[in-house]
């Protein structure tokens, strides 16, 4: 019982800023105004970063970031404005040392997100492996490169030695999914992004041709297949 | 709800501003609101995290570990730099990072269940920070709401129903005075181990995580410490000033939780008006062309194959995000709207191959569930689950799991005797 008749008549209550006596009170006070005013300060902070750039954040942006990241990060720009209508596939090809007669070749296109595409086809639960690995490290490595593709600082190196690594990963070693049977020396990707087919009913005219973007070629060097020191 | 008439005999009697503020002041310090909503928010995280948790159990090394791609060098050269926190930083061992996964599922189930709430939720959310933040480009939009409700929950009571400590708390008001005496070990023990892992964090605050976090464990360990000495040796008013407090918290993480779903829903709404495709109603029809979004191709293909389908979804998807802030103040609607999103969100798992995505979106919806309907939810699964273990019903030997506080009447406030917890939702 949150509540008894005390000697008057009254009903005093047992629990709440009603039931403490004047310094208490005060504490409780003090407490309800700090977690008020951190509530709607760190709403605020939220929306300003989820809004538009407006006003408020080109002033106070630094404000804002220092609050929001990176624990409050966030993003729910799903599918919006517009959802995204071209598919991005990543393709690889590689400079291999063959294991068996030493000799050097090129192979072919490998294409990786096909792989990621037969994995989740009929799959009622994707792996994020399969699912947002590639896809979201091709498109982070886009945002962390400049037009002409060189890395915009740290993130940018950061990137491309990420999608080394995953690209190792697929296709160098007995347990690769497309293992090219040899120690890679070098590799190169390309990104093709396929525009997805306007919709029957429509009228509109949407080029479906696809367009390819080649990256340098990489030297792959022990970094991007090495092993902590702890597990080696 | 009176008409807005002016009707000379019903009206109530005018209450003066001060007076509706003490009222408010005193119900946000004397209950923690919403003991339904909030458990069924711990349960629908937890569960969503756990299962998420299992389901990459392979592949947790190559997402997590120490060699994946995204190595641990790699990862510590961005925390230097991002300054977010994760435990996995600590050591790039592969124990400690099974040690650091298989604390992460424990935390989620022991959520779930509602063992040492509290403590728990702190755990869950380092589990949960720390593996997302050392592979911070993996996620989605489902990590990223089970990475903002980790935290939140960490200040929200949510194990008042529908928890083993609901159950032990009922069990010691059914023993009475004597229960109440007897000395509980676990939640020291726990306090103990856990004010071990504080310290080790705190020791490698250099290398990860902003002062804020260490500020937080570091309160709420105390908090923890001060208030089971309170219960032991002060039990009168210091011990009601600490329940003021944790309601406090509680409150206002909650309505920032609200909030939150709110500008989710708003932000993703507001975003879509402006984009040309959502105008003409043929948005929907893109995703459901995106290969790493269709795992049912022949599925998708049929719900794209019609363009007025498309539309009234995409339509439809638009208004319902732009409108449910709003109908918040409108139960019924708001009622509507929340099963329509529920229904999308439950689509979407489906056919976009998203369902840890969509359980932690339906997990947030379930924060404006009305009480009403959870309670008869929870009625209907403790049924089940009698009947799934034939046993007795539960109210042959237990009171049935309530709030305390639930039970009696506000003071001076609306105290009838049936005073089911209207929140600010229910």
């Amino acid at each position: 019982m949150s509540a008894h008749i005390d000697g008057s008549g009254e009903r005093r209550p047992t629990a709440g800023i009603l039931a403490l006596s004047m310094p208490y009170q005060v504490v409780a006070a003090v407490a309800l105004a700090a977690a008020a005013v951190l509530a709607c300060l760190h709403l605020a902070m939220v929306f300003l970063h989820v809004a538009p750039s407006n006003t408020v954040t080109k002033q106070h942006g630094q404000a804002v970031d220092d609050w929001i990241y990176p624990e409050f990060e966030q993003n729910w720009k799903l599918f919006a404005p517009n959802p995204l209508q071209q598919n991005v596939s990543v393709q690889v090809r590689a400079e291999v040392l063959s294991d068996r007669d030493g000799s050097r070749r090129t192979t072919g296109w490998i294409d990786l997100t096909a792989q990621d595409v037969e994995d989740i086809r009929g799959n009622v639960f994707p792996s994020h492996t399969q699912q947002n690995q590639l896809r979201r490290a091709i498109d982070w490595y886009g945002n962390a490169h400049d037009e002409e593709g060189r890395p915009k600082g740290m993130r940018g190196r950061l990137s491309e030695a990420y999608m080394r690594r995953i690209v190792l990963l697929r296709i160098e070693g007995a347990g690769a999914r497309a293992d090219v049977g040899g120690k890679v020396e070098r590799i190169q990707l390309r990104r093709t992004a396929r525009p997805v087919a306007s919709p029957h009913w429509s009228t509109e005219k949407r080029s479906t041709e696809s367009s390819s973007r080649q990256m340098p070629w990489w030297d792959i060097t022990d970094a991007d297949r090495s092993r902590t020191e702890t597990s080696r | 709800m009176t008409a807005p008439s002016p009707a000379p005999v019903a009206a109530p009697a005018r209450v003066p501003f001060d007076r509706k503020l003490a009222r408010a002041a005193q119900t946000v310090t004397s209950r923690a609101l919403g003991p339904y909503q909030t458990a069924i928010v711990r349960i629908g995280f937890s569960l969503t995290w756990l299962f998420f948790l299992v389901r990459e159990f392979p592949h947790r090394h190559e997402m997590y570990g120490p060699d994946g791609p995204w190595s641990f060098d790699l990862a510590r050269r961005l925390i230097a730099d991002n300054r977010a926190f994760t435990v996995l930083m600590w050591s790039d061992g592969r124990l400690w990072f099974e040690v650091v996964y298989g604390l992460a599922v424990a935390a989620a189930v022991l959520l779930l269940l509602g063992w040492h709430t509290r403590a728990v939720s702190v755990v869950f959310m380092v589990g949960a920070l720390s593996l997302q933040n050392r592979s911070v480009f993996l996620g989605d939009g489902g990590d990223n709401v089970v990475h903002l409700v980790s935290i939140y929950l960490t200040l929200i009571r949510c194990g008042q129903v529908w928890s083993l400590d609901a159950r032990r708390a009922a069990r010691r008001a059914a023993r009475g005075e004597e229960g109440a005496r007897k000395v509980e070990l676990t939640g020291p023990a726990l306090w103990v181990v856990l004010g071990g892992f504080l310290v080790a964090a705190t020791w490698f605050s250099p290398v990860t995580g902003e002062w804020w976090i260490y500020v937080l464990l570091w309160v709420l360990w105390l908090g923890q410490g001060l208030w089971w000495l309170v219960e032991q040796y002060a039990p009168g008013e210091p011990r009601v000033l600490l329940d003021v407090l944790a309601n406090l918290a509680h409150n206002a993480a909650l309505t920032v939780l609200m909030a939150e779903v709110c500008l989710i829903y708003a932000t993703a709404g507001w975003y879509k008006i402006q984009g040309s495709r959502w105008q003409d109603g043929t948005a929907l029809f893109y995703p459901l062309h995106l290969d790493y979004f269709t795992p049912w191709p022949a599925l998708s293909e049929l719900l794209a194959s019609s363009g007025i389908m498309v539309m009234l979804l995409s339509y439809g998807t638009v208004i319902v995000q732009v409108a449910f802030p709003f109908t918040l103040f409108k139960r019924k609607v708001k009622n509507v709207l929340l099963v329509a999103m529920m229904l999308e969100h439950a689509g979407i798992a489906l056919l976009l191959g998203l369902p840890a995505f969509s359980m932690a979106m339906i997990a947030a919806d379930a924060v404006f569930l009305p009480t009403v309907f959870l309670v008869w939810l929870g009625a209907r699964a403790a049924r089940a689950r009698d009947l799934l273990l034939r046993r007795e019903p539960a109210a042959a030997g237990l009171p049935p799991q309530r709030p305390a506080r639930e039970a009696g009447g506000e003071p001076g406030g609306e105290a009838d005797g049936e005073a089911a917890p209207r929140t600010l939702v229910g």
